[in-house]
């Protein structure tokens, strides 16, 4: 429907915005991790999945960047503010450069897995992905992108799909477990007074 | 990724239009502050607790919830969108998948989570 | 693929001229939707209403009311409570107001017009998920509510807003559930797709589908913390819900925001359950050739969807003046209890009669 002309179409401005959105998305993601108040940390969040949506966007994943949204900006990170609101959660504190030993460690590791993916990134390899031969005009003339995830998620991932029914049958288990952890503990309590 | 430039437009007015109005109440308006006047709002009587009390569990709970159902509707909608093509295959895969939700559904409802008392 | 450079600028500048008219359209929309829930309400309880405001002898039935109170607010002093957290005090009506005006341009608000042999569409977006679009940007709003609740530092603005946020994404679940059995129905996620297929009366949504109708029309109340579900503002316990603290522009930007949520959401129920810009036993695209005037379609078929959003806008109205407040635990309880449960039985119930009918 809306098309860019020929000179404009190329490959070039296609990986400009994708390193625009990359900049960006460091950038933001780094706010998250430096601003001193969690509200403040959680709506950079949302900026940063918007920002992430934007990315998929811009290489004609539709249902990705919409779920994106959908589930990450528009739902997850509303659970985030809930509990920090919830906990009523002041600004941190500079704790200075201390560290307790799990937080040392996964410092350790993400730093392991940065230089792993710099070092590949500059010897020129990407990691292995499933090519599959899908074009962005292959999947235009087959339906579209939804249809086209739907089709393989249906048929091909059939199990994955009928798994993630489980994980969220757990999840929901889990969840109230926890939020009626208190009650369960608190009727024991009273039984014990008894 | 060109569809996507009527998006950036809208965007970009809508973020323009929300600034510009609450620009204009920082700099149109008169401006004198008293302390009472600024005081949060307590129906004419000075504060008594801050805002900030605990909240209600409840709230973290319909939020873990409204994830999971969110994602269940997602895979519905992709199911339907698929739906001709995959026939009664697909009918009878997402019942599983409905299946094993509704149990879930069951068990939040007979642990009383969706009670506000 | 890559058009010609001619072709471009045309969709370019026919997609800013769309814009423009229904960003315009937008902006609009609260005042008139003012006057209209001040003459409404009169007109039920008899009495008159404003009537006075007016230029000269034109009073226009107190429509200018509302052009005052929009003038009286930018020039209102703004006040920010002590304790307030600034920043985001003053972001939150950005986050309120931006959702809003994006999703009003996923609206298809006629056919694709053929002008100067291009085709233009008239919906100013129009992605692969459809209506998909919609929603997720939709779910962004929640955010605009909750950081003006929380950095008024008033109680009763945190407690409008978590409530506020709870309800929306409480409801958000069914609002999408509604909607399922349609694409089943039509096949498709596009809204132009769905209106095009509701060509006649007995193919119409409501028909073929009365519980998604139901579903939705409950949904899109409580989506936009509108009577019988506005605890949200609920005034004799919260004074004013999440916007207590502001004032002036910043109030209209919330003032702006909902109510134009509130024309996409009629907007929505009037495309995918009553043909949109569509009208039965006759094909509106055909006016083109009939009359001779390209692009004449268009207009009557966007003066027809803005008839039948104007119903629901008015049903918002009547509503508000009819049904009293829920109370809280019944208002998630609907929701979690009984309107998730029919959802779900509505989309199997819809899913097994087509796959009999069609497989």
């Amino acid at each position: 429907m809306f098309d860019l002309p020929l000179f404009l179409n190329s490959s070039l401005l296609s990986i400009g915005v994708f390193h625009f959105f990359a900049a960006m998305i460091t950038i933001v993601s780094l706010l998250v991790v430096v601003s001193q108040h969690p509200v403040k940390s959680a709506v950079f969040l949302v900026v940063d999945l918007f920002l992430l949506a934007g990315l998929y966007a811009s290489m004609d994943s539709h249902f990705i960047a919409a779920i994106q949204i959908l589930v990450y900006a528009g739902a997850i990170v509303v659970l985030f503010l809930f509990v920090i609101m919830l906990l009523n959660l002041k600004a941190d504190s500079i704790k200075g450069l201390r560290f307790s030993a799990p937080e040392a460690a996964a410092l350790l590791i993400s730093f392991i897995g940065f230089l792993i993916m710099t070092f590949n990134v500059f010897r020129g390899q990407a990691p292995e992905g499933i090519k599959g031969g899908f074009s962005i005009e292959a999947i235009d003339a087959n339906g579209g992108n939804t249809y086209m995830v739907a089709m393989r998620l249906l048929t091909t991932y059939i199990w994955p799909f009928e798994l993630a029914s489980m994980l969220i049958l757990l999840a929901i288990v889990a969840a109230i477990v926890i939020a009626k952890k208190d009650k369960i503990l608190k009727s024991l309590i009273q039984k014990e007074l008894r | 990724m060109n569809v996507y430039i009527p998006v950036l437009i809208a965007l970009g007015f809508g973020v323009a239009l929300g600034s510009i109005l609450s620009g204009l109440a920082h700099f149109m308006g008169p401006r004198n502050p008293r302390p009472e006047k600024n005081d949060p709002y307590e129906c004419g009587v000075p504060k008594v607790t801050g805002a900030t009390e605990k909240m209600s569990v409840k709230f973290y709970l319909t939020a873990i919830l409204f994830i999971l159902f969110d994602i269940e509707t997602i895979f519905l909608y992709l199911w339907a969108k698929a739906f001709p093509q995959l026939g009664w295959f697909g009918v009878i895969e997402v019942m599983v998948f409905m299946t094993i939700l509704v149990v879930g559904y069951i068990y939040v409802v007979k642990r009383g989570a969706l009670e506000w008392d | 693929m890559g058009l010609t450079m001619n072709e471009f600028t045309v969709q370019f500048i026919a997609t800013l001229l769309k814009f423009a008219v229904i960003a315009g359209l937008c902006i609009n929309i609260p005042p008139i939707m003012v006057w209209a829930e001040r003459r409404v309400p009169a007109f039920m309880q008899r009495r008159k209403g404003p009537n006075r405001v007016g230029i000269f002898k034109w009073r226009l039935y107190g429509l200018l009311q509302s052009a005052a109170d929009a003038v009286k607010l930018i020039f209102k002093e703004e006040v920010v409570p002590e304790g307030a957290a600034k920043a985001f005090y003053h972001i939150a009506p950005v986050f309120s107001v931006f959702p809003a005006i994006m999703v009003a341009m996923a609206i298809p608000y006629g056919p694709d017009i053929q002008l100067f042999g291009y085709t233009i569409p008239l919906s100013v977006i129009r992605v692969d998920v459809g209506f998909l679009f919609i929603f997720a940007i939709s779910s962004l709003a929640v955010y605009g509510v909750t950081i003006a609740g929380w950095a008024s530092n008033n109680k009763y603005s945190l407690l409008g807003a978590l409530r506020a946020s709870a309800q929306m994404i409480s409801y958000e679940i069914p609002l999408g559930m509604s909607l399922i059995p349609i694409v089943l129905l039509y096949g498709s996620l596009d809204l132009n797709t769905i209106v095009i297929a509701q060509s006649q009366i007995w193919k119409w949504g409501v028909v073929l589908s009365p519980i998604s109708f139901c579903l939705f029309v409950i949904a899109m109340f409580a989506e936009t913390n509108r009577a019988p579900f506005d605890l949200a503002e609920a005034e004799g316990e919260l004074v004013a819900g999440f916007h207590t603290e502001y004032t002036s522009a910043k109030f209209a930007a919330f003032f702006l925001a909902e109510y134009v949520s509130m024309f996409v959401l009629s907007c929505l129920a009037a495309t995918v359950f009553f043909g949109g810009w569509q009208i039965p036993f006759f094909d509106i695209r055909s006016l083109d050739v009939l009359i001779g005037i390209p692009g004449v379609s268009g207009l009557v078929g966007f003066g027809v969807l803005f008839v039948k959003a104007a119903f629901f806008m008015w049903l918002y109205v009547w509503v508000r003046w009819t049904i009293p407040r829920f109370r809280y635990d019944q208002l998630m309880s609907l929701g979690w209890k009984f309107m998730i449960p029919i959802g779900l039985l509505n989309v199997v119930v819809t899913a097994i009669v087509l796959a009999v009918i069609r497989f």
